[in-house]
């Protein structure tokens, strides 16, 4: 179970945050103004932060940056109603947090929890493993059932981001932030289309099916 | 509109400007010749005439007088006209009956004059004892009492020289008043026409979609000041406006935002609710799809305004076009397959770009988003970048059905989607287009829908 800081000035959204996030099994904890939220951050013992950017007493962005100046490296999922035009929010983004635009489909804003509470595990890992599918991130080869797959480095990409969330609902646009890198509505089906692609090729006729369409949400790979 | 195009249009306004007033100084300089020489010719004929009754009259006169003397005196009387007429305009002769010579300057008849005692032309002149020979005369002959023949010729030059005085002296007055007039008047229209061409280049931002810009008002207050003030009234009033219908748009986007999420939440619920065998959950499904696609909108629309206030904010720095381009190129060449488009790249080695990087990929892949829609099932889509005169020109082309130029700043607009395009059987918002425009002005592009020669449309980014 992990604990997690929810800093909302609106109640109605704190309760929205908080119900989702109990419902994936985490304890959660609401503070309605920056000040009180940095300074229980500051304290410790949270597995991740979900943080108002508008917030009385404090911005969220400043409140971040002090968070990192005190050596507090908890991650935050920044909840904001504002988009994410402003470069700043990438700042925020290439220092390993996250950035969610309001309003938001609560089980998006779970994902991306579940993303930055796993974060970190796995990282020095030179080979990942689901079912009978095998990457080697060395020698970028791939392999279902000792048989090797014809990737391009995109898909390899691909594949690797849904290896390492194995198990985890990640939403298309998780998909293209973390492979592109780029924050914005790519616009028609252009991730299902590489998804469609990439599925081809690890889930041939004859395998058992790794890729699964999370419906309504997103994908999500899973061992038979 | 591109830097070209722009170019042209605006030689095209000065140009026709510039002509017009030419013309206007050459249909002015024509007439005042026209008139002028009208004027001469008719001066002239009436001074002629009036030369001409008065060398008649001198003739008839003197031939009175001279036929009224004594015929014994008449020889001296001729000899003394033709000594005291200094200027030798006057000629005379005495004949006897058969035409032989008796007395005066002219020692014959000229052939063919009738001896009528009436003045006739003598368009050869008379000859004189001394051999000169004037040119055109007015001549008159009359038989005396005692059948001698007394002949009297007067010089007509002298009509023609005052002719030529007139014409000559019309012609300087011609020049004179023809060559400053049709300078000065070149000079003053020239003068606004430069305030022309100020106020059309100050009014290019405000075509481009800055509303804030105004045209130039002078001190002078003059009638171009007045239509300035005119046109910055009216500009200030289309800028309040639009503000107005954009702040609505914006506010009803952002209210109705949340509680379509949270309907979209609840719909999500009745999904999964719903056992994979259930014939609902399709229609949930769909709900589900509208609702994204309205959030789609909204999110879209609100990203415009972003873009709009966001100025500075944005993170420029130095992009790698041909490798920007590329990785449009990778995300979107499996989309063009589906369609068995055959999508190009082409791009060669373009200098770097100062720009927010995220944001011009977002708005190259709008670009090849829409190109890639429009463009029909085994078409051809090209995504070029090239370096033309010191700026780097980014192309998208297609060979759909083209947008028709009457809509190629509509479509710029929010909302707005071409109805002969065949956009309506394509997905899509209407919002690609005008976030593509947002993101040029942030970065002081021009962001220009073009012909696609013979077929198709090309979407072009100067950079």
């Amino acid at each position: 179970m992990a604990r997690i800081l929810t800093i909302e000035d609106d109640a109605v959204t704190a309760r929205e945050i908080a119900a989702e996030l109990q419902a994936a099994g985490n304890d959660v904890d609401c503070v309605g103004d920056g000040r009180t939220g940095f300074e229980r951050a500051l304290a410790g013992g949270y597995d991740a932060i979900t943080l108002d950017r508008m917030l009385p007493g404090m911005d969220g962005l400043e409140l971040v940056s002090e968070l990192r100046r005190a050596g507090v490296d908890t991650p935050v999922l920044m909840i904001s109603a504002l988009s994410d035009v402003d470069a700043r929010v990438r700042g925020l983004r290439a220092g390993g947090d996250d950035y969610l635009t309001k309003p938001f489909a609560p089980e998006e804003m779970a994902a991306r929890i579940e993303v930055l509470l796993r974060r970190g595990a796995g990282v020095r890992e030179t080979s990942l493993r689901v079912g009978d599918l095998e990457l080697d991130l060395i020698a970028r080869d791939a392999r279902r059932g000792g048989v090797a797959l014809d990737l391009l480095p995109l898909e390899f990409r691909l594949l690797e981001y849904l290896m390492r969330h194995a198990g985890q609902v990640l939403t298309r646009t998780m998909i293209f932030e973390a492979v592109w890198g780029y924050h914005f509505d790519p616009g028609t089906n252009v991730i299902d289309v590489h998804i469609g692609r990439l599925r081809r090729k690890v889930d041939a006729p004859g395998f058992e099916p790794l890729i699964h369409t999370v419906r309504g949400c997103g994908y999500a790979m899973r061992a038979p | 509109m591109s830097a070209g195009e722009a170019a042209a249009r605006q030689d095209g306004l000065s140009g026709r400007w510039r002509s017009s007033t030419k013309r206007l100084i050459l249909v002015y300089g024509a007439f005042f010749v026209a008139w002028t020489v009208v004027l001469i010719g008719a001066i002239r004929w009436q001074t002629a005439n009036y030369l001409d009754g008065i060398v008649d009259s001198i003739l008839e006169q003197r031939l009175r007088y001279l036929s009224s003397v004594e015929r014994a005196h008449l020889p001296a009387l001729l000899a003394a006209t033709t000594q005291l007429d200094l200027r030798g305009l006057m000629a005379s002769g005495l004949f006897d009956a058969q035409g032989h010579y008796i007395a005066g300057d002219v020692d014959h008849l000229p052939d063919g004059l009738a001896i009528d005692g009436v003045v006739h032309p003598l368009p050869e002149g008379v000859q004189r004892i001394s051999g000169e020979r004037a040119g055109r005369m007015h001549a008159v002959a009359l038989r005396l009492g005692d059948g001698s023949v007394m002949l009297l010729a007067r010089d007509y030059r002298v009509v023609d020289q005052v002719g030529a005085i007139i014409r000559s002296g019309l012609l300087w007055a011609l020049s004179l008043t023809l060559v400053p007039g049709l300078l000065g008047g070149y000079l003053l229209s020239r003068g606004p026409l430069r305030r022309v061409r100020d106020i059309e280049t100050a009014i290019q931002p405000v075509m481009r979609g800055d509303l804030g810009a105004r045209l130039p008002v002078s001190e002078r207050r003059d009638e171009l000041d007045m239509l300035a003030a005119i046109v910055n009234r009216m500009l200030e009033q289309i800028e309040r406006l639009l503000g107005e219908v954009k702040g609505v748009s914006d506010s009803i986007a952002h209210d109705l935002r949340t509680p379509l999420t949270r309907l979209r939440t609840q719909l999500h619920r009745v999904q999964q609710l719903g056992g994979d065998g259930d014939p609902r959950n399709q229609l949930v499904e769909r709900c589900i799809v509208e609702a994204d696609a309205l959030l789609d909108r909204f999110r879209a629309l609100l990203r415009i305004s972003e873009l709009e206030d966001i100025g500075r904010r944005a993170g420029f720095g130095t992009v790698d076009v041909g490798e920007t381009l590329r990785r449009v190129h990778e995300l979107y060449a499996p989309l063009a397959e589906e369609k068995e488009i055959a999508f190009a790249l082409e791009a060669d080695a373009v200098p770097a770009l100062r720009a927010d990087g995220h944001l011009l990929f977002e708005a190259i892949g709008n670009l090849v988003d829409n190109a890639i829609k429009f463009a029909p099932r085994s078409g051809h889509v090209v995504l070029r970048a090239a370096s033309e005169g010191g700026r780097v020109v980014i192309d998208v082309v297609d060979d759909g059905r083209g947008i028709p130029v009457d809509e190629r700043d509509a479509v710029l607009h929010r909302f707005y989607r071409s109805a002969a395009s065949g956009a309506g059987d394509a997905v899509g918002h209407g919002l690609g287009l005008p976030l593509v425009a947002a993101i040029a002005r942030l970065h002081g592009y021009e962001f220009s829908i073009g012909d696609n020669p013979p077929r198709g449309t090309r979407m072009r980014l100067w950079c």
